[in-house]
């Protein structure tokens, strides 16, 4: 309430909307559109289906559809699009939103509770927006003692650590951000930031919950880095290949979690110390050390936080699909597009617009997404049901399990995928090509 | 040639770090408009004290305790940089002869004894 002005009177808030819309509307016409126009004498426009992309269209492009359609169309296979929107971040942003609603509600009915409830009309569903608006409007409150940059740039780098991670994940055939040959060791590389910055932010906040937690991220990354990394050598093994996408298609026939079962488990485990969830979430105990390395955090600085984490949820259980479940592999259920529908357009509404070109995504793409979209939100399911169901383990059994049974595990499965190999039931000669 | 291959290369690494730009350039105007539009009111030097939990900190917030990790920490430099060199064997094991293979098995059987010893030796805490 500080920042409404204490006189406050409708007739005044009025004049100062008008006020800003005049000198918006001045400003533009007189700076704004000048500008433009001599910056697009710079620019290098590119030519779209036989026609230059140019900007004073921009009035036709949205009367007519059939000119707008071109355009929609290359803008969606640029980088740009696929880093801002559809296997990127507004996607993953997408699913991390629906998780964060999901997991409030199922843990709510585990624990026999309503969960949200009030805010939406239908079952709390602006839970997440009221949230958000909270935790942007509450007051952000640094230690006096902190380092200041470090600590206001930690939530920050979370955030574009676990998008980077986004980035690797093949959505779909064709739909993925960095299409990289070892993009396997490129994931190994950038799990391992999320430790460092955990600590360089327990750290920065010169605050002893805190620091706690960031030591506890950072032992228990050592415990549990090696069964990951071992764990999927056996589909190395097998595909004779780091590139995820390669990965995805060689479960053409079948997923991997059929002949690794092992492997699979023991990925799924050292998955949730990673993204310390509840049996394995030491760094940040709320009933031990308040929130852990959290602790300091206020205000929008750990929405952003959650936000990275969930978005590191959803990029683990994307990673955990394209391994074991297939990726994009299952039964074709969209049907083929009408030939008529592609050539000669949709007929819409009562003076029968014809738009040609109109299917934006192939079938295939959609059937993949479909697929995908469909396991991984199984996957996060999976991923949440523990927290209603286990107790946090102690720290000298979490070192127990990643130390002594986890590797073993880990070796016993990449033992299994060489005999599978070596017995000609899988790899070249086998069932795979 | 040999830039063009370079610069492909790049083009595919600088789409992990468009990512994570386009990331902080998305969040961080939630962070400027929080700041914008927070109240900010009744400074006083308890509130930008440390949380403990009501308590008047003492001390330093830096401080040193023992995780009795350090055994593991060093066999984890060991055993990560190993779990890597098995990944570029791995990759290329269908080009491989088979024979190729049993060099590998004694490799991992000597990491396997060393790893067991040392998580043996971890045990024994008089000696840390």
């Amino acid at each position: 309430m500080s920042t409404i002005a204490p006189k406050f009177r409708l007739g005044y808030f009025i004049k100062s909307l008008l006020d800003n819309i005049f000198w918006i509307i001045i400003l533009l016409t007189l700076i704004g559109i000048p500008a433009i126009q001599v910056a697009l004498f710079f620019i290098d426009l590119p030519v779209i289906d036989g026609e230059l992309l140019t900007p004073f269209l921009a009035l036709t492009w949205l009367a007519d559809p059939s000119r707008t359609l071109p355009i929609v169309k290359t803008l969606m296979q640029t980088d740009f699009f696929k880093i801002a929107v559809f296997p990127g971040f507004g996607f993953a942003a997408l699913l991390a939103a629906g998780t964060i609603f999901i997991e409030r509600k199922l843990l709510a009915k585990l624990q026999l509770r309503v969960g949200p409830f009030y805010c939406g009309k239908i079952e709390g569903i602006l839970q997440l927006m009221g949230d958000g608006l909270k935790l942007i409007s509450k007051e952000i409150i640094i230690p006096a003692k902190a380092d200041k940059p470090i600590f206001w740039v930690a939530p920050l780098l979370f955030v574009g650590t676990a998008a980077a991670f986004i980035a690797l994940i093949p959505v779909s055939p064709g739909w993925v951000i960095a299409d990289l040959d070892v993009g396997l060791l490129a994931f190994f590389a950038i799990i391992g930031f999320f430790p460092i910055i955990t600590v360089l932010s327990s750290w920065s906040a010169n605050s002893k919950f805190p620091f706690i937690g960031g030591i506890r991220a950072l032992h228990q990354m050592v415990s549990f880095e090696i069964p990951l990394i071992l764990s999927l050598l056996g589909i190395v093994i097998l595909t004779g290949s780091l590139n995820l996408s390669e990965i995805v298609e060689s479960q053409y026939n079948f997923p991997w979690i059929i002949f690794m079962p092992i492997g699979a488990i023991v990925f799924f485990i050292a998955m949730l110390a990673e993204l310390e969830r509840i049996p394995f979430d030491l760094p940040e105990a709320e009933s031990e050390i308040v929130a852990g390395w959290l602790t300091e955090f206020s205000g929008m600085m750990y929405g952003l936080v959650q936000l990275g984490s969930y978005l590191k949820l959803y990029a683990f259980a994307a990673l955990f699909v394209v391994l074991f479940l297939g990726g994009w592999n299952g039964p074709m259920i969209i049907p083929q597009f009408p030939q008529e529908i592609i050539t000669d357009g949709i007929e819409l509404g009562p003076i029968s617009v014809t738009i040609p070109g109109l299917p934006l995504f192939t079938p295939e793409m959609l059937n993949g997404t479909f697929w995908f979209t469909i396991k991984t939100v199984s996957v996060i399911f999976f991923i949440l049901i523990p927290r209603g169901v286990f107790p946090r383990i102690r720290i000298d059994l979490l070192l127990h399990i990643g130390w002594y049974k986890l590797i073993g595990l880990a070796f016993v499965n990449i033992f299994i995928s060489l005999s599978l190999l070596y017995a000609g039931v899988l790899g070249p000669g086998g069932m795979m090509l | 040639m040999l830039a063009a291959l370079v610069g492909e290369i790049v083009n595919d690494y600088s789409n992990i770090l468009m990512m994570f730009g386009f990331a902080i350039i998305a969040t961080a105007p939630a962070l400027l408009l929080s700041k914008m539009i927070s109240p900010k009111r009744r400074n006083n030097p308890v509130k930008f004290l440390p949380m403990e939990c009501g308590q008047v900190p003492k001390g330093e917030g830096r401080t040193h305790f023992m995780m009795q990790y350090y055994a593991y920490v060093l066999m984890f430099v060991v055993f990560d940089v190993m779990a890597i060199f098995l990944y570029s064997w791995g990759s290329t094991i269908l080009n491989l002869e088979r024979t190729a293979t049993l060099p590998i098995i004694i490799f991992l059987g000597i990491m396997f004894a060393a790893m067991a010893f040392a998580l043996y030796q971890s045990k024994r805490r008089n000696i840390w």
